[in-house]
């Protein structure tokens, strides 16, 4: 459904993108993962045709947006981190101008989305004085008109509150789950595309440095905290069920291990467990990881 | 069908703003302030003076037709140049500014179509608003000094000197003229445009605008440039009053607005191709 192949592209002579390559199957939800700066925004802006890349190309269901911008766009929606409506008109009129610069603007259809995204109230009002989760429900609701097949979402959950986050992520499911939606999901935290994506790009300074499904990303060695009364006495019981001491108050588990049994065991022989905590990773420790793991540093060879 | 659309929106964007309304509620409040100076005694005594020098009637032409004209005479070069080159300054550079262009951009419309509405409906505003003055300017005198009597143009620049002293003749004469400097107007509103669709500032573009016009206004009132006069945009821009002669030049009116017509269509294409290759970050 959306195929982006080898893209190239530079600001004032630094890099921005090398070589990004990917596609994302009808009715996935494809998240793109990195640090602010890692590419992920240019990525989107020139799937949109808002940036012109030095190499490479997108299709989107099968047209070039380089050639035949319009076409390829058509059944494409776009919400952006902080989006910028005009804040002096309403939300009503801001649907129908915007929507007027695709086929047109069908007021029953928008009447709907409106109802949808939960807006119906507030619709009228001039966009100044709405919420910022206000604001990402009316970005949402011009996405969806007319009709997208492909959403692209630029971090559509930065500074909502996490009732808003909730919302907005059950909102992108069911939108998947209902018509089959394909969504592009550009993210800064693991955890947001943990949830939501089937699979994942990493990109770091410009590069994809890593491509698999979520699973990929959390399915090594179970790590958790851990406070243990006495400790030297418990270290001997985690090594009897194949665990390790990373460091004091941190241990890791066989894959399959089960931790209950663990901390049965360890209650079994006397150790008080105060707290037993999974430890999530954080992209830096993932990115950490691929490098243990032996993925080069994308920028080993510039040095 | 789309444009129109299209079109209504980006209208409906001009006027949705407060500042918008604050330009007609300055021009209204200038067209005033010419009345009332026409008002004063001295002012009319001089009127009457030049008028009965030249062996024309002061009742005749002491008429709200004459003073229409010489309200949109002393404003549009004034106050409706700063507020075009404001409109057509922001009508790009603005949205670009305020983030507003992303949303725009994830829509299949292509960037020569988006600024094909963004000109016409800038050049649709220029022309209105300059009808709204022309409107509002003769209402205004009317109300002031009655709605009969003649038309008198003097401006001496440009070497016109013409009474009609029948009302008819007078309005349709101050019509045409009308409408002459609002199409006239629509190179100044197209020179901010131009600006507008590059990487600067909104106010960078209507102060770049402004600068041009001013420094060409002044060149072409230097004695040296007189021979060369014809080559300078504003005096193009002062062709309309060509239609206010006894006796129009349609030649060289023509000529006139064939050229701006080239002109503006120059500074579409200089806009749009800075803008076709611009990259718009998300």
């Amino acid at each position: 459904m959306l195929e982006v192949s080898g893209l190239w592209k530079q600001f004032a002579g630094k890099p921005a993108l090398e070589d990004v390559s990917f596609s994302v199957k009808k009715g996935e939800i494809y998240g793109l993962l990195g640090h602010n700066g890692a590419g992920k925004s240019t990525t989107l802006g020139i799937i949109l045709g808002m940036v012109e890349p030095q190499k490479g190309g997108v299709k989107i269901g099968g047209f070039d947006v380089g050639r035949e911008r319009a076409k390829a766009l058509r059944k494409v929606g776009a919400i952006f981190e902080s989006p910028a409506f005009y804040e002096y008109l309403s939300g009503w009129e801001n649907l129908r101008i915007l929507t007027s610069y695709s086929e047109g603007f069908d007021a029953a259809a928008a009447r709907e989305v409106v109802e949808r995204v939960g807006l119906t109230k507030r619709i009228g009002s001039k966009v100044r004085t709405y919420s910022h989760g206000m604001r990402q429900r009316l970005a949402l609701a011009q996405a969806l008109l007319p009709e997208p097949e492909v959403l692209l979402l630029d971090e559509p959950t930065d500074g909502l509150d996490p009732e808003g986050i909730h919302w907005f992520r059950e909102f992108i499911l069911s939108l998947r789950r209902e018509r089959g939606m394909t969504v592009l999901f550009n993210s800064h935290l693991l955890g947001e595309v943990e949830i939501m994506c089937d699979r994942v790009a990493i990109l770091r300074e410009g590069r994809r440095i890593h491509e698999g499904s979520v699973r990929e990303l959390s399915s090594d060695v179970p790590v958790f905290n851990v406070e243990l009364d006495p400790w030297d006495r418990a270290l001997s019981v985690v090594a009897a069920h194949g665990g390790e001491v990373l460091e004091r108050g941190k241990v890791s588990l066989p894959p399959d291990a089960d931790p209950a049994v663990l901390v049965a065991a360890l209650v079994a022989s006397g150790i008080a467990v105060r707290a037993l905590t999974p430890v999530r990773k954080s992209l830096e420790d993932f990115y950490l990881e691929l490098r243990r793991n032996g993925t080069p540093d994308p920028h080993a060879l510039d040095r | 069908m789309i444009f129109y659309e299209q079109l209504r929106g980006e209208l409906r964007k001009l006027f949705a703003r407060p500042r918008t309304y604050m330009g007609y509620v300055a021009f209204l409040a200038l067209e005033a302030l010419i009345l009332f100076v026409y008002k004063l005694d001295g002012a009319q005594r001089a009127s009457r003076t030049m008028l009965e020098q030249n062996g024309l009637d002061f009742d005749t032409f002491y008429s709200s037709l004459s003073i229409s004209f010489m309200m949109i005479l002393l404003s549009m070069f004034t106050l409706g140049s700063i507020f075009f080159a404001l409109v057509g300054g922001d009508i790009v550079a603005k949205e670009n500014e305020d983030g507003n262009l992303r949303l725009v951009f994830a829509r299949p419309i292509t960037r020569l179509r988006l600024l094909l509405v963004k000109y016409s409906a800038v050049a649709l505003y220029t022309f209105t608003f300059v009808m709204f003055v022309g409107i509002t300017g003769y209402l205004m005198a009317g109300a002031a000094v009655g709605f009969p009597g003649g038309l008198f143009v003097f401006e001496p620049k440009m070497k016109i000197f013409s009474a009609f002293p029948n009302w008819a003749d007078g309005i349709t004469r101050l019509g045409m003229g009308a409408v002459g400097i609002g199409i006239s107007m629509i190179t100044l509103s197209s020179i901010a445009f131009m600006f507008s669709c590059l990487r600067i500032k909104p106010a960078a573009a209507t102060i770049v605008t402004l600068a041009i016009l001013f420094v060409d206004m002044i060149l072409q009132n230097f004695p040296f440039f007189k021979p060369y006069e014809e080559y300078f945009v504003t005096y193009r821009m002062s062709s309309w009053l060509f239609l206010l002669e006894k006796h129009i030049d349609w030649p060289k009116i023509a000529e006139s607005y064939i050229i701006l017509g080239g002109l503006n269509a120059t500074l579409f294409i200089i806009g749009w191709l800075a803008f076709q290759t611009r990259d718009f970050k998300t």
